[in-house]
């Protein structure tokens, strides 16, 4: 399914260069959920942003294929197209356009880059429907500005919500248990949970374990100052947990 | 008043106006049906024209625009042409039937507006000096009028021309009033408009400015408010080569309550300058100022936005906000938000911003499929479609929404 080899990144800052993904391989086969954990600044949010094809972050090395196709080379809508999905850590506030449209553009986007049939009106309205009601989101949001005013739990709802319409491969999940509380962590955890198939596979970024209660990952990475330092079972989550971050930030140094 | 669906002032005269040297102007002669205090006064503002000269970048309110050298190909030959107006509405006549009123003889007759404060009215002067072409809209006390005025404005090529529009709405009554101004080739319209609210009066005024790619179009509006007078204004400016459009509102009234909204689509080399003067003379009164420019090319915005509460106008409440949105390197914005203010329970603020489409909302959008062109195209609709909602009538929104969304599409 999903394949990372090699991913160096850099980032242009005003005290000159700096590299913040060192070298990171993994691979995710298909129906998997692997979890990456690490401190702050180790380079989660990075991998998520360079994945999804975000222009601030210069590639230097190393290779990221979905099912075959180099994501590198694509342009972040042509991945999503291709089937990456990216919950975002901080969903963006997009006044003035209202969530029924930007649903429908979205859908339609990637209906059309796909070679798909475009809904039309009813046939988006039933899908936007029955998505709604399987997570619960009420339908007055729809005419809302996209994340303007919504609150925490809202946005992370959103993010699962375009995910559960957009029929992705391969989703990442940055830091979405952040900010959230246990209702709304399981909210989310569920919708998750819901879309788990043999032909999809998640990476889910996360700073804390208690996500990963509720989302079963298969595999745990952990990240540390740009580069994965250990792989294991869910039994590294709750190792974490116990141990924290302390032994891998002197480990990568 | 007369119903009149095509408008025409003086129209027996053919080039009443004596084409003049270079760097002077010659007063024109006028037809002889036209009253004696007509002749008197269109001289008077002539000779104040000429103690003023055209306005020049030396002047606070003219920083940003340089009228002479916009109007210099027109110099000494200002000639008015017939046929410019037409108008829709029951209460519409022509400037010339409507000169023997006397409310319209005391409207014209009063002060040049900023003249005394500001002294850099001369287009006002100027505009009476060649007063012929024009229309006025009365309507009467406690008349809710649903259809809209329209009056349809086309200049011709290589025209100059004064045109003066006054717009009288009674106590209680309320109308819609829509100018539609368009053109053909090279021309400098010098427009004036007064516009009076009786009290409790409502006025929605909305100004569709396509003048033509060669166009000069200078305006003036003087918008008069009584007590709870409301008036809505909203200007979309997307023609011409070089626009100045200047507004002085008075709020005399107690709880009168102005709004100005304008959306400037300008691309190429276009010039287009908004220069808004709200006089806050009575208390509870309040105003909104409301713009938002899109800039492609090498088009370059100006906002001037200047709220002024007298003393005594307490408990005024008067708001700007200019947002300027760059869609290309060489396009440039002016803002200057302006507080005079001598009263000190007032709540006042200003606010703008000019910049780039954001990066975040774009990868966001992106990041769902959406290609650059989709994305910026969603983000900059949500940016016009917030000040295009105040013009409140649907029918107009839809009508202007069409050539706005056709910019856009060209643009992005």
């Amino acid at each position: 399914m999903i394949k990372i080899e090699n991913l160096k990144c850099k980032i242009e800052t005003d005290e000159g260069e700096k590299d913040i993904l060192k070298g990171i391989s993994l691979e995710i086969p298909a129906g998997e959920v692997h979890a990456i954990m690490g401190p702050n600044g180790s380079g989660k949010s990075t991998l998520s942003y360079v994945l999804a094809g975000r222009e601030d972050y210069e590639v230097t090395d190393g290779s990221v294929t979905l099912d075959g196709v180099d994501l590198l080379e694509l342009e972040p809508e042509e991945r999503a197209a291709a089937g990456l999905f990216l919950a975002f850590q901080y969903p963006v506030e997009i006044p003035g356009v209202n969530m029924s449209t930007f649903l429908k553009t979205s859908i339609n986007a990637v209906r059309k880059q796909r070679g798909e049939e475009e809904l039309d009106a009813l046939g988006m309205l039933k899908l936007i429907k029955s998505k709604c009601k399987e997570l619960g989101i009420n339908d007055e949001m729809m005419k809302r500005a996209v994340n303007v005013g919504f609150s925490g739990g809202e946005k992370k709802r959103n993010e699962v919500l375009q995910m559960a319409m957009l029929a992705p491969k391969f989703c990442v999940l940055d830091e979405t248990d952040s900010g959230l509380d246990i209702d709304a962590l399981k909210v989310v955890a569920d919708g998750v949970n819901a879309m788990r198939a043999p032909d999809r596979s998640f990476l889910v970024i996360t700073h804390y374990q208690r996500l990963l209660d509720y989302i079963k990952p298969d595999v745990v990475h952990v990240l540390a100052k740009g580069k994965i330092v250990k792989t294991g079972g869910p039994e590294l989550a709750k190792e974490l947990e116990d141990k924290g971050y302390a032994e891998f930030i002197g480990e990568a140094a | 008043m007369v119903a009149d669906s095509n408008i025409k002032a003086f129209p027996a005269a053919k080039s009443p106006y004596v084409p003049c040297g270079e760097g002077t102007y010659t007063p024109c002669k006028l037809p002889k049906n036209v009253p004696d205090w007509v002749k008197s006064f269109r001289t008077q503002a002539f000779e104040r024209f000429l103690a003023q000269g055209l306005p020049t970048r030396k002047m606070e309110r003219f920083k940003y625009t340089d009228i002479a050298r916009a109007v210099k190909e027109y110099d000494g030959v200002l000639m008015a042409h017939e046929g410019i107006i037409a108008g829709e509405g029951a209460y519409v006549s022509s400037l010339e039937e409507a000169l023997e009123k006397d409310w319209v003889k005391q409207m014209l007759m009063q002060e040049t507006p900023g003249a005394a404060k500001y002294g850099d009215s001369s287009l006002w002067d100027l505009n009476t000096a060649y007063l012929r072409d024009g229309a006025v809209v009365d309507i009467p006390a406690g008349k809710s009028v649903d259809t809209p005025f329209v009056l349809n404005l086309e200049m011709p090529d290589d025209a100059y021309a004064s045109l003066r529009f006054i717009v009288r709405v009674g106590e209680g009554a309320s109308a819609t009033l829509v100018e539609n101004h368009k053109g053909q080739g090279e021309y400098w319209k010098n427009a004036v408009i007064q516009i009076v609210l009786g009290q409790n009066a409502r006025l929605n005024h909305v100004i569709n400015q396509q003048d033509s790619a060669g166009a000069v179009a200078t305006t003036y509006a003087h918008i008069h408010l009584e007590r709870d007078a409301h008036y809505n204004g909203f200007a979309l400016n997307m023609g011409g080569a070089v626009t100045r459009h200047q507004i002085q509102a008075d709020l005399a009234g107690a709880g009168a309550h102005a709004s100005f909204n304008g959306l400037n689509l300008l691309d190429a080399t276009q010039h287009g300058d908004t220069t808004i003067l709200v006089n806050h003379m009575a208390p509870h009164c309040q105003s909104n100022q409301f713009y938002r420019s899109l800039l492609d090319d090498k088009a370059h915005g100006v906002f001037q936005g200047k709220v002024h509460v007298f003393e005594g106008a307490q408990k005024t409440d008067g708001y700007q906000l200019s947002n300027a949105l760059i869609l290309s390197a060489d396009a440039e914005m002016d803002t200057k938000p302006e507080l005079e203010i001598y009263a000190d329970d007032v709540k006042c603020s200003h606010g703008a911003t000019t910049g780039q489409l954001d990066e975040e909302p774009l990868f966001y959008l992106r990041s769902r499929g959406l290609n650059e062109k989709q994305a910026r195209l969603l983000l900059v609709q949500a940016f016009v479609e917030e000040v295009v909602e105040k013009i409140g009538d649907e029918a107009l929104q839809d009508e202007l929404g069409k050539d706005i969304g056709q910019w856009l599409e060209k643009a992005l």
